[in-house]
């Protein structure tokens, strides 16, 4: 019940991870795995929405820190998206909500991410 | 009276499930409120996952206790091992980690102090014994429990 699932769409050039569920030591590998895939694969845009994240813990927030500095690694950018409740307060506590890119909504990730080669 | 469940498990990553559903269940019967419980289920994942990957470095398999305890007003979650000797209320704070190292202590004993009212450790009889508990409101079934 409420396990982690995780969606994948895209906007342009830019991957959108969808989480949902929750984000423990059972489940914060596949999101590694996930990720880490998708910056080998060669994605320059990778937008994590955790709107639908129930909670998430140490194990998620290294996991996100770890795909953040192999985007870095791979000239890849890697934002975070719809951070609410629960979840934002857990960033707050970890002192990590200036460790990543965060933007509020996914229209605003999307602009950003787009930058200025937007079309 | 206090609704005390006993989980033993392995020092397993997949025995976290085994917790993990056994306070989801007690969240339901005694009505522990949602606010309270993702806190709970979060320090309760931050500690026992510690004690999986950190407590025993010979590669064997071991068990520890995991016991959760409604009360009237609080919960709390103690965890009993027989691992090396580790206080983690007195671990360095994540500032003091190399980034994405993982290792004892760190970003999650910092969000486990931020997210419960009591975090407590001793070691007894070659044992850590190690407690969270977090004050709230818990619903009628507790009351009916006393009875």
């Amino acid at each position: 019940m409420n396990a982690l699932s995780i969606g994948q769409t895209r906007a342009g050039g830019v991957c959108i991870v969808t989480l949902s569920g929750r984000i423990d030591s059972t489940s914060a590998s596949d999101i590694m795995a996930e990720l880490t895939r998708l910056i080998s694969s060669g994605e320059k845009s990778i937008l994590v929405d955790l709107g639908a994240v129930l909670y998430l813990t140490s194990a998620a927030f290294r996991a996100l820190l770890v795909a953040t500095d192999e985007a870095e690694r791979k000239a890849a950018k890697l934002a975070l998206c719809n951070l609410a409740g629960h979840v934002r307060e857990l960033f707050e506590m970890g002192g990590l909500l200036d460790v990543f890119a965060i933007h509020n909504s996914r229209e605003e990730a999307l602009k950003q991410l787009a930058g200025p080669h937007a079309s | 009276m206090a609704h005390a469940v006993d989980v033993r498990i392995r020092n397993d990553i997949s025995d976290m499930g085994i917790v993990r559903d056994t306070l989801d269940k007690l969240a339901r019967e005694f009505r522990i409120p949602v606010r309270a419980l993702t806190q709970l289920q979060v320090a309760l994942d931050e500690v026992v996952s510690n004690v999986i990957k950190y407590s025993w470095s010979d590669g064997g398999q071991h068990e520890f206790l995991v016991r959760i305890t409604v009360q009237p007003d609080r919960v709390d979650l103690e965890i009993f091992d027989d691992g090396r000797e580790f206080d983690p209320v007195t671990a360095l704070l994540p500032n003091h980690a190399p980034e994405g190292q993982p290792r004892p202590g760190g970003r999650g004993i910092h969000i486990i102090k931020k997210l419960v009212d009591r975090f407590a450790y001793e070691r007894i009889d070659g044992r850590n014994h190690t407690t969270l508990s977090k004050t709230c409101e818990v619903g009628a079934a507790v009351q009916r429990s006393e009875k």
